[in-house]
């Protein structure tokens, strides 16, 4: 029996993911990700060579953790369709590491019967440090309506939904995390992946929309802006 | 500071058949359990034609793509900075995707640590109709084995 299904109906700026908390990464796990992946890149798997090369164990690749980051999203949007997925690396996770996946919705929008949510998502090791941030987008059905139309070949439900979006975070919490060393060089400098989103997601901003955020999360230091402060 | 003539080079499409028992391991390896990656009913009961692949799966597919060709220097470390995937479609198993590999840029960047030198490359996964199934792209940070005079 297929799980419950998630739809655009139901979903609001603001709304948290469930958090998922990954079981340890050991070196097991690592063997088999280099296994299932191809990628054996002896950083990942051999110890000896690790420490050769000045590291103080092997550790885990950046597709791992983006993998664990891809379960928080498809764990919860059940139903709907990835559409895009990018991630930064900002910290090594290593074996005993506990990787804990955030996410929360920052954007919904829906036109001509194309329904779309995007999530800012983060990644945590056990002592609240991010490792990983990134977002997604994710298209749905707008609700079991719309999907029973369009699954029986008919068109699909269409409600103009103008995009809401989460106010851009405040630029107070300078707790940028991309700064110990030995840290990935955070290559944040001017990255511009998304002007598009970014124009919108400042119109959105002065909007009302502000409410989602009186749910204060518990670690709002980490809490990674989707862009930084930018000028 | 590497090649700028390096961007647009490209690999040719490597054929990649998806089997299920490499979505198992995949999957498998993240400790991600979700039926969809591995009950054929439950997916087909969840609207697929069998079962999907995980997102990040693309980062399994091989291409032709020797990077130390294709950015033309030899490469002392990469580390991987950032990740991001455009999907057309879920991946199936039983897909047969071809995969080529492009140099989409080459920069430089001013780095906490000095300069450094960046590559952003680009995989395209198209099926053998030659619709687009997904594109990846990959920001690395190249330390290049010697300097280029």
């Amino acid at each position: 029996m297929p799980a419950r299904k998630l739809y655009f109906e139901s979903i609001r700026v603001g709304d948290e993911l469930p958090a998922l908390a990954k079981a340890p990464v050991d070196r097991v796990q690592l063997s088999r990700y280099a296994g299932a992946s191809g990628d054996f890149n002896p950083v990942h798997v051999d110890e000896i060579y690790a420490k050769s090369v000045g590291m103080p164990s092997v550790y885990a690749p950046g597709m791992l953790v983006m993998g664990m980051l891809g379960q928080l999203i498809s764990d919860w949007a059940r139903g709907g369709q990835m559409r895009r997925y990018n991630v930064r690396f900002i910290k090594m996770v290593w074996p005993g590491d506990t990787v804990v996946c955030k996410g929360r919705v920052s954007n919904r929008h829906g036109t001509g019967g194309r329904y779309y949510v995007e999530i800012d998502l983060w990644a945590e090791n056990q002592r609240g440090e991010l490792v990983m941030k990134g977002s997604a987008q994710i298209q749905l059905f707008y609700s079991l309506e719309d999907e029973n139309r369009q699954r029986s070949g008919q068109a699909p439900l269409v409600i103009e939904v103008p995009r809401e979006s989460l106010a851009p975070p405040a630029p107070t919490t300078a707790s940028s995390p991309a700064s110990s060393p030995g840290d990935v060089p955070s290559a944040s400098d001017e990255d511009d992946e998304d002007d598009e989103a970014s124009d919108e997601r400042r119109g959105g901003a002065t909007s009302k929309k502000t409410a989602p955020r009186e749910k204060p999360a518990a670690k709002t230091a980490t809490l990674p802006s989707a862009r930084k402060a930018k000028k | 500071m590497l090649d700028k003539n390096a961007i647009g080079r490209a690999s040719p499409p490597t054929l990649n058949e998806v089997e299920k028992g490499a979505i198992r391991r995949f999957a498998e390896a993240i400790g991600d359990y979700n039926p969809i990656y591995y009950d054929e009913e439950y997916a087909r009961a969840s609207g697929y034609p069998t079962i999907i692949a995980p997102p990040t799966f693309p980062a399994s597919f091989h291409s032709a793509a020797d990077l130390r060709e294709l950015l033309g220097v030899g490469i002392k470390s990469l580390l991987h900075a950032e990740q991001g995937f455009d999907y057309e479609r879920p991946i199936f198993a039983g897909d047969r995707i071809y995969v080529s590999t492009r140099v989409a840029d080459v920069s430089e960047r001013q780095g906490m640590s000095g300069k450094m030198d960046i590559a952003v490359i680009e995989d395209e996964g198209r099926d053998e109709e030659g619709n687009l199934v997904f594109r990846a792209r990959r920001t690395l940070v190249v330390r290049a084995a010697k300097e280029t005079p």
